[in-house]
């Protein structure tokens, strides 16, 4: 029997696969995706002209030009990017071959595997929730092709009810399915997308415009009181070898044998530290660390590397004490921090000479040199001048206007020609507290450059000349709303008033807040967040664990089995309800009540015994019939029959 | 309502699954005894695409891949209750059986009634033949199934099963039932046109040996009960109403059908040829009476006579 799905079906099928789809266009090679939506389209086209569709051969020719751009596309047969164009591209041919029953649900399960291939490429929630959306509409195709007479509202509405009866189920297996360390295999994995962030190097002179992405990098929260905007330093990266223009970190050898962990005292914070996808495998710790969980180290530089994969979130628990003196150096680390690229010109050294006492010593020069920013003509600015040559040099003595990257490269540059080791440090400052969640949001436009200096007794010292220019950089951070709402970022210049910016402002940190759980609870729910987790509940084996499942299982499937199974009320017709009392009264008259006869026979047969009785039972026949199967019966006709049955007397 | 309790080993019998329970003469009620549920080979591939989702957030360490493995794992498990419910409580009855001759498809009616409020989408019945209905919230529909029929006499239907492989189709709820609902199966008329018997059977006056259509007596207006043979076509055919032809003889002529006098080579051959003849018989509109061993129907017509007999040659 030739298979003729129905048109219902098919637009429910290709709807969700095309919506399940969709998000794909930003992630595989615009020419697969182009290939996929052609099938689409050509199969859509054939559910009204279906004598369009392609035969045998031109599907065969199909699949060879699918292998062939896979072959192109593709530099490799496995990993995310390889698995998703493949299942696409296999989706879009399966399309065109619909003969049977078995094939819609061939589709309907690869429409499934690109739908969690989705998930490879975002884990947001809006993304989770789209594809719960979608996956209800696939669903209701399935229900769809098993009605007989199927009806689109029905179907949907029975597939969002089988959800969201699967959910508490999925929740439990959620948390309690044991999630092991997957082995990293190298050859899943795909290049490192583009992701902004600080890199390896500084070149604050090529830089015209700093960049002031609203996008997250990592997110705190701390165990009790916040530190002081002033202290809200998130350690990355350190540049000390520079050429003049550029800088970078110093040769990493022999430093990884060197974390001297440097004398703590004062209060230390505890907190937990989740890192946004990054480019890079540091954690920005709050300076400086003391304490931090497996995984991470810490390098030469006192700054945190982790050993996962960046490109995943993790959450890292850590303790920072801000008060800190990491102690001596050693004479190739100072070395290295006196670098300095040739002889520096005359007004360098002039400058210098200016800037420091007779004893040379290194706390007054740094102080006057802080002095001589702020008194000087300096500003801070977000776009100043591009400086391709001598960029200190024409820093410090034209443009006098840069950010935080020109400060600081200027000061240690300045604090080297003084002979005083310093470095620049890379990192973050600042960050927005989410009141909702309470916790420090950072973002990139929070990224920062200070330097530090290493000072006999004391060990290497945190200097922000920023602070010194634009004390209100540190001190309240970058609004990144108002400097997107000011124009900074955005070309058109929107009007917001301070009451519509706190609005939004609200409205994101909320927004921020549910995501904040999201990513901590769902997205990085793993080995160790379920291990805590179960222990709290007292679970610490496999055996309690399999108990619980079960228990678990048992108890959801009784609820549902309850609340499905139990019989259903019927919703009785009044009508019937009094018609029936009607009819047990004309049974006590000894007149039978044949369950097979018509109201008519039954009444005809009634009024034949009971001619006393004959009008009162054509009347209430009459009303039962009209209000029963006649469309035109009155809201009064209950009423009346109601007294009619009731004044009835046998 | 379902009948008493099964003992366990009623319980545990194998053919319960395929050929149902004792047959029943009153309704049945699906209850969760009468119902059996597993998953189809789609159900089985969905097991499968679940294990791929889960490996998928093994390999890549995604939670929400896993999460979207569990959820359609859930939703197969909540499917299972959701294929009792597509036949739960449905009630189904045996309705009046129509009698046919042997060799036609037996038609076997069935009453289906879904007394509760929730809608039945999709329902298959199989006896020999399929069908596939959907019913309202309380609504009851009547489904005549067909099944061969080859031996004369009371045959039973076999087992209906009806089941349901709603809402995914990842399984399938069946019920195989069976009604103690007889069928009555008269002989298969004989093919061969033998003339009518000149037949006497001795203690009642001459049997007619004449054909209608002998003495041709007039044309009067048709009646009810007139044969279709005494139509007279012509003056049909010229617009002239419908009319019969008149036969003088014809209403007093009588048919003894004796089965002693039936050629045949045994029994069923010979109860074939009485049954041809009570056919034409009472299409011809002769009065005709049955004569079998230890039987004997006086002549008579009409449809009540000619059921009476029919079933007497079928339960000979």
């Amino acid at each position: 029997m030739p298979f003729l799905p129905s048109t219902r079906l098919m637009l429910f099928m290709l709807g969700s696969i095309g919506l399940i789809t969709l998000p794909h266009a930003w992630h595989i090679p615009p020419v697969l995706f182009g290939f996929f939506t052609l099938m689409l389209l050509w199969r859509l086209f054939g559910v009204w002209r279906p004598s369009y569709l392609p035969n045998r051969l031109t599907v065969f020719l199909l699949m060879l030009a699918g292998i062939g751009l896979l072959y192109s596309q593709q530099h490799s047969v496995f990993g995310r990017d390889a698995g998703t164009g493949l299942f696409v591209v296999a989706l879009g041919l399966k399309l065109l071959e619909i003969h049977g029953k078995r094939d819609v649900y061939v589709i309907v399960y690869l429409a499934f595997i690109v739908a969690v291939t989705q998930f490879l490429y975002e884990e947001s929630i809006l993304m989770a929730l789209y594809i719960l959306l979608v996956c209800g509409v696939l669903l209701a195709t399935l229900i769809t092709q098993n009605s007989q007479a199927p009806q689109t509202l029905p179907a949907l509405k029975t597939s969002a009810a089988l959800i969201l009866q699967s959910l508490p189920l999925a929740l439990v297996l959620f948390v309690l399915f044991p999630r092991l360390e997957a082995p990293h295999w190298s050859w899943l994995d795909d290049d490192t997308q583009a992701r902004s962030g600080l890199s390896n190097t500084l070149e604050p002179g090529s830089i015209a415009e700093l960049s002031l992405s609203p996008e997250l990098v990592f997110r705190v929260k701390f165990d009790g009181e916040l530190p002081p905007p002033a202290q809200r330093y998130w350690r990355g990266p350190v540049y000390a070898s520079t050429d003049g223009v550029r800088w970078r970190a110093p040769p990493v050898l022999g430093r990884e044998n060197n974390p001297d962990q440097p004398a703590f005292t004062g209060t230390a914070y505890d907190y937990t530290l989740m890192m946004e996808p990054q480019k890079q495998n540091w954690v920005f710790a709050l300076e400086m660390p003391t304490q931090f969980a497996g995984g991470l180290r810490r390098n030469g530089l006192y700054q945190l590397i982790s050993n996962k994969n960046p490109g995943d979130r993790a959450e890292y628990r850590l303790s920072s004490s801000p008060a800190y003196n990491t102690g001596g150096i050693s004479k190739t680390e100072r070395r290295e921090n006196l670098q300095v690229p040739g002889k520096p010109s005359v007004r360098i050294v002039e400058l210098v000479r200016q800037l420091q006492d007779k004893q040379a010593r290194p706390e007054l020069f740094i102080g006057n040199l802080l002095q001589h920013f702020r008194q000087e003509n300096f500003h801070y600015t977000l776009s100043p001048d591009p400086m391709p040559d001598q960029p200190i040099e024409t820093f410090l003595f034209e443009r006098r206007a840069g950010f935080c990257s020109h400060y600081a490269t200027a000061f240690v540059y300045l604090l080297r020609v003084a002979e005083i080791p310093a470095r620049v440090v890379g990192g973050y400052q600042g960050g927005q507290i989410n009141e909702v969640g309470g916790f420090l949001e950072i973002r990139q436009a929070d990224a920062h450059a200070w330097a530090e200096a290493w000072l006999e007794g004391r060990g290497w010292v945190r200097f922000d000349p920023t602070a010194a220019i634009a004390p209100e950089r540190i001190e309240r951070g970058v609004n990144v709303d108002l400097q997107i709402a000011s124009g900074a970022v955005n070309f058109s210049p929107v009007q917001l008033d301070a009451k519509t910016l706190s609005w939004l402002q609200r409205g994101r940190q909320l927004w921020q807040s549910v995501d904040y759980n999201w990513q901590r609870w769902i997205i990085n729910y793993d080995t160790v967040n379920q291990k805590a987790f179960l222990q709290s509940l007292g679970i610490n084996d496999f055996v309690k664990l399999g108990y619980w499942l079960l228990i678990s299982i048992a108890g959801i499937g009784g609820i549902l089995a309850w609340r499905l199974l139990r019989p259903n009320r019927r919703r009785q017709d009044p009508a019937l309800v009094l018609y029936r009392q009607f009819c047990a009264k004309l049974s006590k008259a000894g007149i039978e009540v044949d369950a097979g006869d018509g109201p008519k026979t039954l009444a005809e047969r009634a009024a034949h015994r009971r001619p006393d009785l004959a009008e009162s039972i054509g009347r209430i026949t009459a009303i039962f019939i009209r209000l029963r199967y006649q469309a035109d019966s009155k809201t009064s006709d209950l009423q009346v029959l109601k007294t009619l049955v009731a004044s009835f007397r046998v | 309502m379902s009948a008493a309790a099964l003992s366990l080993k009623q319980r545990l019998k194998l053919s319960r699954f395929f050929s149902g329970e004792a047959p029943a003469a009153g309704p049945i009620v699906l209850t969760q005894r009468r119902v059996f549920i597993l998953p189809t080979q789609r159900g089985l591939a969905f097991v499968l695409l679940i294990l791929l989702l889960v490996l998928i957030g093994f390999v890549y360490n995604n939670n929400l891949a896993y999460l979207l493995g569990f959820l359609l794992a859930s939703i197969f498990f909540v499917t299972i209750l959701h294929s009792f419910k597509a036949l739960a409580g449905l009630t189904i009855q045996p309705a009046r059986q129509q009698a046919v001759f042997a060799g036609q498809a037996g038609p076997f009616s069935f009453q289906i009634s879904n007394p509760g409020s929730q809608p039945r989408f999709a329902i298959d019945l199989v006896l020999q033949s399929e069908l596939a209905i959907s019913l309202a919230a309380e609504q009851a529909q009547i489904v005549t199934l067909y099944q061969p029929t080859r031996q004369r006499g009371w045959q039973l239907p076999g087992t209906l099963t009806i089941s349901s492989t709603y809402p995914l189709g990842l399984f399938r709820a069946w019920a195989p039932l069976r009604f103690d609902s007889p069928l009555l199966v008269y002989p298969k008329p004989a093919s061969q046109q033998l003339p009518f018997p000149d037949s006497d059977d001795g203690q009642d006056k001459p049997g007619q040996n004449r054909r209608s259509g002998d003495e041709f007596d007039g044309v009067r207006a048709y009646q009810r009960g007139d044969a279709i043979r005494q139509i007279h076509w012509k003056a049909f055919a010229k617009g002239q109403g419908v009319h019969s032809k008149y036969y003088s003889g014809a209403s007093s002529s009588e048919l003894w059908l004796d089965y002693q006098h039936t050629p045949g080579h045994h029994l069923e051959e010979r109860l074939s040829q009485l049954c041809r003849w009570l056919v034409d018989a009472e299409q011809a509109g002769l009065r005709y009476g049955l004569v079998l061993p230890g039987l004997r129907l006086p002549p008579d017509n009409g449809a009540a006579h000619y059921r009476q007999c029919l079933q007497a040659l079928a339960l000979f």
